[in-house]
């Protein structure tokens, strides 16, 4: 077993509640990750100990899921609506655009980790139609931006791209007009 | 906080928790003073009803009104959020919306009284009355709504749903009570089920009391019941309003099914793109176990039930039963081979029932009123009435509980038609494993099954888009196509390799590069889907296939004339500068995120090989260049 370090001790104090063949395992990752932002290969060692799992199995599982991430992600991300009612509107416009302005693929990030693109589905606020949904870790952000065209999300990207915080691009007019 | 009674039979357990409930309840609908409700639901958040509920309280402080703060959820109409509500001390109640942070004085002057109710905002009353303001339920988008009121969702607008008072106060548990107090063998309830002719709101209307009798009737006394909360198809929301609307509508039906098919255990497996349903769910366990309704010993008796909310992380085919049971003990979601069925091997390997949210919900009803009161609306072959969700180029996107049967066309008209200038193309339902109806078909089409089945369609678990003629269905069979590709799990060769096929198609045909023989190769892979292991493979080419069938000609356009009508696809358009002296030009050249707009003041031009027809620049400049069918290039003949 590999060395207890401080880091391995506070992963296994935020995982101790959880238990072997329980049905923990999605639960021991999600406050995992929410914590750390991802899921090291130390923490899914971890997980792993703690619910008599493999790393392998932790990581197999893990990486069938959309949401959980192996490296840090982004400062902010956008996540865009995949969702048919925003596909009507010119949601691929939009997501073309957004990865163009960042030059990152779906679900990469720029590479000083300032902002990144995410695959969204809908979430049944189709009357924002199309959208993306702007989250920021650092504060909890998580607002629908309704009502978009490509222009408009250009707009967002490059604004954050250029270092702005989510609430200041939510605030600008940009997104009004 | 609502707590447990430590004596009594069930029910009298239950009436001590009731009448505080009752009076608490009673108290809220007509205050001493006047309370503003901000619906708080994901839909009203979106459109900033944070905002709102913020500016609502600051401008209560600032004027020091003798008003309270609430919330509710929203109504279903989804496109007049935020939702806001006034509850007057005479106990009338008037729905104003769309409410934003600008409207906040306003509203605070009528909560008041210092300004009449009638106000531009005001939608409709949904108690009392109010002179000048029609009843909500007279507002177009209510009318197929079942006369009688809503039964399904008859709580949503007019009960806080974090608070469980008003869940106990508006009779629920009852029926979960009275079936404890031994009004009803776990036997009966299922009979009961069986003779209500529930079916599966998932999408499959299998009878839900059939479905418990198999795991009544399996071995072993180690039984799970499961919620199905996965909602993945994109458009539909249905099973999100009750969670986030009417949490403890489903823990007791889902408790319902505990009792009558022997289960210690449950599950409600949430889809992680619903945090909010997932905290008010979390929240409603915790005060149902403190209230004595769930834990050991229910309401006093011998029955206990553990009731877990599983959080997804986002996989499609978690929706699919044994996938999502899979995801529940520790692993890969995959969906297995069936049988055996979830009653023969379920979560743990033990005999377990996995129904959708919308089913369980509708047991306490069931039970409540009995089988014959629940058959009074829908069909033959599906009874009562279900949740639909409606969006799209519609002009009113939202939900509403209508009988099945209804046509189809009555849906569009309450839905207050397309938007202006659009005319329906096509109509999506059934998400991205249900299919793509021309606007023709309307008339032949009613809210149930089979009138759906009967075009090689699929109604599906709700949801229903509604697709202007502006949209090109080629383009968007390419979106449900990816979809799909993506969403396999991976297991069978059919479904992993054969979308991939199919969505290279779809693309290249988009792309410009349709062949001839494409039609004949998507075919094949339709069939050798067919064969996949579980129905994700074998209904994935079904929305390709009713493209082909009912959008032949625009499909033809694309392959053969290399035409997109709609002007949507991305190898059959191109973009060019139309006004060189139109001064937002110059905006266009700068949005551009590719540089493809280049040349200077009165030479511009899109560069095509740069150009990746985002339509930013037509955005911002719809004068000076054009979104256009791009000209036909000779194509290389090989001379041999
Ligand atoms: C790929 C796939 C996804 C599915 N997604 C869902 C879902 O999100 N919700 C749901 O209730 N059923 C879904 N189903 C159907 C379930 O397998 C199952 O039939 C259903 O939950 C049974 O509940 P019901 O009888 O109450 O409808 C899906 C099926 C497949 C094949
Ligand atoms: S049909 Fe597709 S989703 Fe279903 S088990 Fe096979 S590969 Fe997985
Ligand atoms: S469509 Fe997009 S990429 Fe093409 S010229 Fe316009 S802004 Fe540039
Ligand atoms: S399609 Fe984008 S929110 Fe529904």
């Amino acid at each position: 077993m590999p060395l207890e370090t401080e880091s391995r001790a506070q992963i296994r104090a935020l995982i101790s509640e959880f238990r072997p063949n329980h049905g923990d395992l999605l639960a021991a990752m999600h406050r995992v990750q929410h914590e750390y932002g991802y899921l090291s290969r130390e923490a899914m060692e971890v997980i792993g100990e703690q619910l008599h799992l493999f790393a392998a199995q932790v990581y197999g599982a893990a990486s069938y899921y959309e949401e959980f991430r192996f490296e840090p992600p982004a400062a902010v991300d956008i996540r865009w609506c995949s969702g048919p009612a925003c596909r009507a509107r010119n949601g691929g416009g939009i997501r073309d655009a957004i990865l163009a302005t960042l030059r990152v693929p779906m679900d990469g990030q720029t590479e000083d980790g300032r902002v990144g693109i995410r695959l969204g589905q809908c979430i049944g606020t189709c009357e924002l139609a199309p959208q993306v949904w702007i989250e920021e870790r650092a504060t909890h952000t998580n607002e629908v931006v309704g009502e978009l065209n490509a222009a408009k999300a250009i707009k967002i990207a490059r604004a954050l791209r250029d270092g702005a915080t989510a609430r200041e691009v939510l605030g600008q007019e940009v997104l009004r007009g | 906080m609502v707590s447990a009674n430590p004596t009594g039979t069930p029910l009298e357990r239950y009436e001590a928790l009731k009448a505080p409930a009752e009076a608490a309840y009673a108290a809220w609908r007509a205050p001493e003073r006047a309370r503003i409700d901000v619906a708080i639901d994901t839909s009203s958040l979106a459109n900033g009803a944070k905002a709102t509920r913020a500016a609502i309280a600051a401008r209560i402080a600032e004027t020091n009104a003798t008003v309270d703060l609430g919330q509710n959820h929203g109504y279903g109409m989804q496109w007049l959020q935020p939702l806001v509500t006034i509850t007057f001390p005479d106990g009338a109640a008037v729905v104003y919306g769309p409410v934003k942070a600008e409207q906040a004085a306003a509203i605070v002057d009528i909560a008041t009284g210092r300004t009449p109710a009638t106000s531009t905002l005001a939608i409709g009353t949904v108690a009392g009355t109010r002179e000048g303001i029609p009843s909500l339920r007279d507002h177009p988008f209510f009318a197929l709504e079942p006369k009688t009121g809503r039964r399904l969702i008859h709580r949503l607008g007019l009960t806080d749903p974090e608070n469980m008072q008003h869940y106990l106060g508006t009779g629920g548990y009852h029926a979960a009570a009275r079936m404890l107090d031994r009004h009803q063998s776990p036997a009966q309830v299922r009979q009961e089920l069986i003779d209500s002719a529930l079916g599966g709101r998932g999408g499959g209307n299998f009878p839900a009391g059939t479905k418990w009798n198999f795991l009544a009737t399996a071995p072993g006394d180690e039984h799970y019941v499961i919620c199905n909360a996965d909602e993945g198809d994109p458009g539909a929301w249905v099973n999100r309003v009750i969670m986030e609307g009417d949490p403890h509508l489903l823990i007791e039906g889902v408790l319902i099914a505990a009792y009558a098919t022997g289960s210690k255990g449950g599950f409600i497996y949430v889809r992680d793109e619903y945090p909010l349903a997932i905290a008010r769910l979390e929240a409603a366990v915790r005060e149902a176990e403190a209230a004595g309704l769930l834990g050991d010993g229910v309401l006093g008796t011998s029955m206990n039930f553990e009731l877990r909310v599983i959080r997804g992380a986002g996989a499609y085919v978690c929706g699919e039963e044994t996938g999502l049971i899979n995801s529940i003990q520790d692993g890969r979601g995959m969906p297995r081979v069936k049988p055996p069925f979830p009653a023969g091997s379920g979560v743990f390997f033990k005999p377990s029932n996995v129904n959708n949210v919308e089913t369980y919900a509708n047991a306490p009803m069931v039970v409540e009123h009995g089988a014959q009161w629940y058959l009074e609306y829908g069909t033959e072959r599906m009874r009562g009435t279900r949740l639909f969700s409606f969006s799209g180029d519609i002009q009113r996107v939202g939900f509403m509980e209508i009988p099945f049967g209804v046509p189809l066309a009555g849906v569009i008209e309450a839905c207050g038609g397309m938007l202006p200038g659009q005319q329906l193309k096509a109509i999506q339902s059934g998400g991205p494993l249900g299919s793509m109806l021309p606007a023709r078909e309307v008339p032949n089409l009613s809210m149930e099954n089979a009138p759906f089945s009967a075009l090689d369609a699929l109604m599906g678990g709700g949801g229903i888009v509604f697709l202007g003629d502006q949209v090109c269905t080629i383009h968007m069979a390419e979106m449900f196509t990816q979809f799909v590709e993506e969403e396999s799990c991976g297991r069978c060769t059919t479904c992993h390799g054969g979308n991939q096929r199919q969505t290279e198609i779809i693309r290249r045909t988009i792309a410009g590069d349709g062949r001839h023989e494409d039609r004949h190769n998507l075919a094949l892979i339709d069939r050798t889907l067919q064969f996949s292991n579980c129905v994700h493979g074998q209904f994935s080419p079904k929305i390709v296939r009713n493209t082909l069938r009912f959008f032949s000609d625009e499909y033809e356009r694309h392959s053969a004339g290399r035409t997109c009508d709609a002007l949507e696809c991305e190898g059959l358009i191109r973009f060019r500068v139309t006004n060189q002296s139109d001064p937002r030009l110059a905006e266009a050249q700068d949005i551009c995120p590719t540089a493809a707009v280049i040349g200077g003041p009165g030479a511009r031009s899109v560069d095509d090989a740069l150009c990746i027809r985002c339509g930013a620049c037509t955005d911002v400049a719809p004068n000076a260049l054009v979104r256009e069918a791009k000209p036909a290039t000779p194509r290389m003949v090989a001379i041999g």
